[in-house]
């Protein structure tokens, strides 16, 4: 599935050298969103040609952080650092070009065909009244063919299902050609399959071409499945990060999502899962729970 | 995969036919009405008086009726149609709202309170009046905007479009209100001028409406051209666009203003005519879908075809009056905007 163009080879070239960086750091950031202090004092470090992801509770700011650090929301206070630069020294379509961001859900405009779309990933690269020239067709062809969307270049968006939508947004931030890419719940709305082939789609983009991966997670399971690093987010608080060996605690999970969870071992996958969880309500006898279970 | 690759291909190419076979068919159809307008009015002028005249060899009356009074009028409906089509466009491009139209902006209503306080001062057969009109709607259109701009802004979050949408409602109804009550105080004639105007009859044209208009359309439909990138980028919603790269606080106030200038040279000219805007936009898109390369032009020729049949259709169907265009597109548009939604989804 590798490219045979040389631009790819550059772009991976490029991430071993820079492997040790972070590809994403904060620095004191405070963001206010609906005069609401939603995040403040937040030093997070992404680590570059990983998967990171975000977990916490609703609300906690892992949302407003993801678009904080994708320069969508400004923030109040405090610095981003994207690949070492101020992210407000580069103009945005400099950032475009690094860093792509897929919000929650997206909606294409109806009648817009996959190709079409997928096309719009160019944007951060094109001047005026360019058109597409052969090697954005190429880049295109190349997203559409990662993504298995070949077949369906010529369908419109509107008649895709969740799985394959997702599909196509993730294949416009391909076209976008950045070595970053954001996700703010990628799986949400979709089916347990679906779900599933949008990670591991994500997972081959980072194991094959180094594309740092970063995305908000509301399920904790996929997430220790997926991720290599993780972050923990309460009150736009880092609660802790690390592998998701240390993430997946009883006491990692109690302090950030008032769970009290019970962690084993997957077989199949080798990761920490989560099997069975409770409200943390000390001494309240629970009718469904087994007499002496913990 | 090849064969996939080449299908998709061939599919491509296919679009691309369709695309430039629907640009020839518009033209031709704005081609036809132009020529069934040369041949409709008051005095009837068989087609091939009207190409005799045309070349340069007509009669002084008939000179007159072709060069003075039809032309000028075609030309008119044709450029405003075109132009208050990719104003409508556009709002509906930046807003993401298929209902939102240029009056929406308060573009009418704010052009047409100008125009009564214009004509409440210096009345309305004043030797300046042409030329200043499109100034004084841009002006009252462009105040109107800047309002509604800030009302719906909010700090932060810039412009969410359906606010945009909600404020520009008020405010026109805040105006209109303005409007109705500045009208009961007008003498005779200067009301005759303004309900007219309202009723967007493309009054009297001659060639200084079409001089006092091209110039605004030569400056704005080029800018609006090159932007479409950014329409179509915007369309994909501010977080995606953000993502691309495109500065969207500052583009969308760009469109806008260059939505409202469009809007209100046009409705300076030809009075509030309504409906076009609204519905063009909707017409080129079920032809071509929502790219605006493409889209925009064929707006533009969709908008120019329906002004300039509407005309030709009002000078038809009562003479010698002649129904006002306005009116005639709200007859013809209205219909055609029921069965949209009929059909729609929202």
């Amino acid at each position: 599935m590798r490219p045979t163009s040389s631009i790819f080879w550059q772009k991976a070239d490029t991430n071993e050298r820079m492997m040790n960086l972070n590809s994403i750091a904060t620095e004191n950031l405070a963001v206010v969103y609906e005069d609401n202090l939603v995040v403040n004092g937040l030093n997070m470090q992404i680590p570059q040609g990983k998967i990171t992801a975000i977990i916490g509770p609703n609300g906690c700011g892992k949302s407003t952080v993801l678009k904080t650090v994708g320069r969508i929301l400004k923030p109040k206070n405090g610095m981003v650092y994207l690949n070492g630069d101020d992210i407000r020294r580069l103009t945005t379509k400099e950032v475009a070009q690094k860093m792509a961001i897929l919000p929650q859900s997206p909606q294409a405009p109806a009648g817009l065909t996959v190709g079409e779309l997928v096309a719009y990933g160019r944007f951060p690269y094109q001047r005026g009244l360019d058109k597409l020239k052969p090697e954005d067709n190429k880049i295109i062809a190349w997203a559409l063919e990662v993504t298995k969307l070949t077949e369906l270049e010529t369908t419109t968006v509107d008649n895709l299902s969740g799985g394959q939508r997702q599909r196509v947004w993730i294949a416009m931030a391909l076209a976008q050609q950045t070595d970053l890419i954001l996700l703010d719940e990628p799986t949400t709305y979709l089916d347990l399959s679906y779900q599933l082939e949008v990670l591991e789609l994500l997972y081959r983009l980072n194991r094959e071409q180094g594309r740092t991966i970063v995305m908000v997670l509301h399920d904790l399971n996929l997430a220790a499945r997926f991720a290599d690093y993780m972050v923990a987010i309460r009150c736009g608080n880092i609660i802790c990060h690390g592998v998701p060996e240390e993430i997946m605690t009883t006491k990692v999970l109690r302090e950030t999502f008032r769970i009290d969870a019970k962690i084993v071992t997957e077989p199949r996958t080798g990761r920490p899962t989560c099997i069975s969880y409770d409200l943390i309500k000390e001494n309240e006898p629970r009718p469904y729970m087994k007499e002496g279970a913990k | 995969m090849m064969n996939q690759l080449q299908k998709n291909e061939t599919y491509k190419r296919k679009i691309a036919f369709r695309n430039t076979a629907i640009v020839v068919g518009c033209a031709a159809l704005l081609l036809l009405s132009f020529i069934i307008s040369m041949n409709t009015g008051y005095t009837k002028l068989p087609p091939s008086d009207t190409l005799r005249t045309l070349f340069g060899g007509g009669t002084a009356r008939e000179n007159l009726i072709l060069f003075d009074f039809r032309l000028p009028r075609i030309v008119v409906s044709i450029l405003v149609g075109a132009g208050l089509a990719l104003s409508g466009c556009i709002i509906q491009g930046v807003t993401k709202n298929a209902l939102a139209d240029p009056g929406l902006l308060g573009i009418n209503a704010g052009a047409g309170l100008m125009v009564i306080l214009y004509v409440l001062f210096f009345g309305a057969h004043s030797f300046l009046s042409v030329f200043t009109l499109p100034f004084l709607a841009l002006f009252g259109a462009g105040i109107t905007a800047g309002i509604i701009y800030v009302l719906a802004f909010k700090k932060g979050k810039g412009i969410a479009p359906l606010r945009l949408i909600l404020t520009g409602v008020a405010v026109q109804a805040g105006l209109s209100s303005l409007t109705t009550v500045l009208v009961v105080k007008l003498a005779d004639t200067q009301f005759d001028f303004v309900a007219t105007w309202q009723a967007g009859s493309i009054w009297a044209s001659n060639w200084k409406f079409v001089l006092a208009l091209l110039p605004w359309l030569l400056l704005l439909i080029p800018y609006v051209l090159s932007k479409s990138r950014v329409l179509d980028v915007l369309n994909l919603g501010d977080d995606v666009a953000h993502s691309l790269g495109a500065t969207v606080e500052r583009e969308r106030r760009r469109l806008l203003a260059a939505s409202v200038a469009l809007a209100a040279s046009c409705v300076a000219v030809s009075g509030s005519i309504s409906f076009v805007g609204l519905i063009a936009p909707h017409l080129a898109r079920r032809l071509v879908g929502p790219r605006h390369r493409i889209l925009l032009p064929i707006c533009a020729l969709a908008g120019a075809v329906l002004v300039s049949a509407a005309d030709t259709i009002a000078r038809m169907v009562a003479q010698p009056a002649g129904i006002p265009t306005g009116i005639m597109v709200a007859i013809i548009g209205a219909p055609y905007f029921l069965y949209l939604l009929a059909k729609s989804r929202y």
